[in-house]
């Protein structure tokens, strides 16, 4: 167990040291809260232009909500209630994109609906939000306060606009969350194949520098083994948890100091308090699905579980091939059909999304080469009640194949690694294999 | 020490060790000979528990030969690499900590050893900055740092220069008379001649020969003198007339020789000085033992013959 962690600890420290860990690790954060900043800012981003009616029985906002000058909004207005399904299929509404319904009760719980066909761009919803929020505050000083509105200004509390999708009010179809999954798969995937691609190369080039053999004077092959896959799979986590911190950090200052308007926190518990679960869907779906809608805490904790299992699983296979190589060039071709089996949990994932309840995607959650993506995305999809099992049982198959697979790439390094100069086919992998 | 006892190994079907038995005793040095691919390598990785034989056991002082005793093996493998991008510091203490040693005791016994070959201002470099000579130097280092009882080297001195060669020759002396048990595989027989107490030659997966270097001299001596003088040829090819044949000759300098004799009849060492003496200046004379590397193509070149009849 000393020398397993003394060459663990060999593979963390040049893990480490090298360029390439450091640069992963600032790259890769940075590259996502790019893209996260874009798709915050433009990912919702539809038509330019709405034509909007509302629903105002109280006669609030009759003629007295203006566009502004952008042209952005277009106002009508009805001075009955028209029910949702109304909107969505009679004909005289075809034209309107979004019905925004102020009741009786606004002005006690602080919020409007507004039903959508499309999703709105943030600009859009903050622009009629803008707008719809300052009429009611208009109304709000009248009727309830003497003083003016710039003094109101400074006690208001904020005005809840819900926005909900006609054709799916309460979000039931949405994938998003299921491409959230997706996304924490394709992590496992970078993850794998980067540190798994370490696996081999490193296993090659101390083949190929001859330093395996003065190692294999002091331990055993599976002590090595066992201690490099542990080494780089830590290496590994740390590279995450930087990756973590690195956009956890970014993601709070993005919600700070890009999104201040967007993320006022008393927003968040009203909105929660009122509609529950989806509160935050009036802003951008990407907003509201990575600060409110994803339980991190759940999703990571699968995560570093499958990831595991995922790693254990792949780094031996890479393990394997590294051993059996006969120079660093070599192998190449043995590389290619476990980059396939990785990018079929990617495609295990993605169909997963699409057909969630297919026997197909069932398979993808138990075999051990795609389950690391599947389950990510079949648990933001959500377990059915009595389900939770399937997680389990997939993580159990999951482990126990990494354990064979690590026996099986055990035996091919321990006949492979100290064989120099040949060229790696499959019957000699074969012979390998079958030598005890 | 160490007991190699009926040890064979095949490699698909064809065998690398045919039952090969050796004793090498505590304290000395053991030659381990032999041409290229002849099983030495092999040989050396299944003491090291590298491989495995397919039969046969190894044995050290008594016991059967298991994991825990490897702590107690310093070797040096003929391929021998390094972890380029780690320091030379860093190498050493974890090689010497995957022998046994505590981090404390590994740091001490390097800073003994960098003292010792006079280059502790290598510590912190990297090994890809340290040329090949250099970086032998440390793989020695990392070999001996635990202080093992029995060393195995492969072919230890090459790679080095002639200053470093006789650095790493008197480093093995010291070791030996510290005690410690050394088994040398190489191919620089003039080094076997020099340190080796005993040698075993390796032909072909077959252990042809066994013996202390002196008597496997002795054994093999054909009769042969050498006599260095000054003087004129002439008159030492006279002096010898029919009792003596010149088999061999050596030109030093202008009239300077080393002749190489061979006796007729009944003639001895002491009747050559006496016909020489007075005819040429005699610098020295000795009786010619056939050196390691002799014996080594002789019996190669005998196996051969054998192998191809």
């Amino acid at each position: 167990m000393r020398n397993i962690w003394l060459l663990a600890k060999r593979e963390i420290r040049d893990r480490i040291g090298s360029r390439s860990f450091l640069f992963m690790s600032i790259f890769g954060p940075i590259v996502i809260l790019v893209l996260s900043y874009l798709l915050f800012t433009y990912g919702g981003e539809g038509k330019q232009h709405w034509n909007v009616l509302i629903a105002d029985p109280t006669g609030i906002m009759d003629n007295k909500i203006l566009a502004k000058e952008d042209g952005m909004l277009t106002y009508a207005f009805a001075d009955s209630y028209v029910e949702m399904e109304e909107f969505r299929d009679a004909q005289q509404f075809k034209s309107f994109d979004a019905m925004v319904e102020i009741n009786e009760k606004v002005l006690s719980n602080k919020t409007a609906f507004v039903f959508f066909r499309e999703k709105p761009s943030v600009r859009m919803q903050t622009h009629l939000q803008f707008q719809i929020e300052r009429r009611i505050e208009e109304v709000m000083i009248k009727r309830f306060t003497n003083l003016s509105v710039q003094d109101f200004r400074k006690i208001k509390q904020p005005l809840n606009v819900a926005f909900r999708n006609v054709n799916d009010p309460f979000d039931e179809v949405s994938d998003l969350r299921a491409w959230a999954g997706f996304f924490f798969g394709s992590i496992i995937f970078i993850f794998i194949f980067l540190f798994g691609m370490t696996v081999l190369r490193s296993i090659s080039t101390e083949k190929s520098n001859r330093i395996i053999e003065v190692l294999l004077a002091s331990v055993n092959p599976r002590q090595l083994l066992t201690g490099k896959i542990i080494g780089i799979g830590i290496s590994a986590f740390l590279q995450f948890a930087i990756w973590a911190g690195i956009i956890g950090m970014g993601m709070y200052l993005m919600r700070i100091y890009l999104f201040p308007d967007l993320f006022n926190a008393s927003n968040f518990e009203l909105l929660q308090s009122v509609q529950g679960e989806s509160g935050m869907t009036g802003y951008n779906e990407y907003l509201s699905l990575v600060f409110e809608r994803i339980q991190f805490g759940t999703m990571i904790f699968y995560f570093l579980l499958f990831f595991v299992g995922g790693y254990l699983f792949y780094s031996a296979l890479f393990a394997a091939i590294g051993a059996s190589t006969g120079s660093e060039s070599d192998g190449q071709q043995f590389i290619i059909p476990i980059i396939l089996l990785l990018g079929s949990s990617i495609f295990a994932g993605y169909y997963t999304i699409l057909n969630p309840e297919s026997q197909l995607a069932d398979w993808f959650h138990y075999l051990p080469f795609t389950s690391p993506v599947t389950v990510m995305v079949r648990l933001t999809q959500g377990y059915g009640p009595g389900e939770g099992y399937q997680i389990w049982l997939s993580l159990f198959i999951l482990l126990a194949s990494a354990f064979s697979t690590l026996i099986v790439a055990g035996r091919v390094y321990k006949n492979g690694i100290l064989q120099f100069g040949h060229r790696l086919r499959l019957p000699l992998l074969f012979k390998w294999l079958k030598r005890s | 020490m160490l007991e190699v006892q009926h040890i064979s190994k095949s490699f698909a079907r064809k065998p690398a060790l045919s039952d090969i038995s050796l004793h090498v005793s505590e304290g000395e040095i053991f030659g381990l000979l032999g041409p290229n691919g002849a099983g030495k390598t092999t040989l050396i990785r299944i003491i090291n528990k590298i491989l495995e034989q397919d039969s046969g056991i190894v044995r050290l002082n008594g016991e059967i030969f298991t994991e825990r005793h490897l702590a107690l093996i310093g070797y040096l493998p003929e391929e021998r690499g390094l972890y380029r991008s780690m320091t030379v510091e860093a190498h050493a203490l974890l090689l010497g900590q995957l022998r046994g040693l505590s981090a404390k005791q590994a740091q001490i016994q390097l800073d003994l050893w960098l003292e010792k070959f006079q280059i502790a201002d290598w510590k912190k470099k990297r090994i890809e900055e340290l040329s090949k000579g250099m970086a032998q130097k440390v793989q020695f280092i990392c070999t001996v740092l635990h202080d093992p009882k029995l060393l195995i080297l492969d072919e230890p001195l090459s790679g080095f220069d002639p200053v470093n060669i006789e650095l790493i020759m008197q480093e093995l002396r010291e070791m030996k008379q510290g005690g410690k048990t050394i088994i040398l595989s190489t191919h620089n027989m003039k080094s076997v001649e020099e340190i080796c107490d005993r040698a075993a030659l390796i032909h072909q997966s077959k252990k042809i020969l066994e013996g202390k270097v002196s008597d496997l001299q002795q054994e093999r001596k054909k009769g042969d003198y050498a006599v260095r003088f000054r003087g004129n040829m002439i008159a030492f090819v006279n002096a010898l007339w029919t009792g003596f044949e010149l088999v061999d000759k050596e030109i030093l300098g202008d009239d300077r020789f080393v002749a190489k004799l061979k006796m007729r009849g009944e003639n001895s060492f002491e009747d050559l000085l006496r016909v020489l003496i007075g005819q040429v200046q005699i610098e020295a004379a000795w009786e010619v033992l056939p050196s390691m590397q002799d014996i080594f193509i002789e019996m190669v070149s005998e196996e051969k013959e054998v192998s191809n009849a």
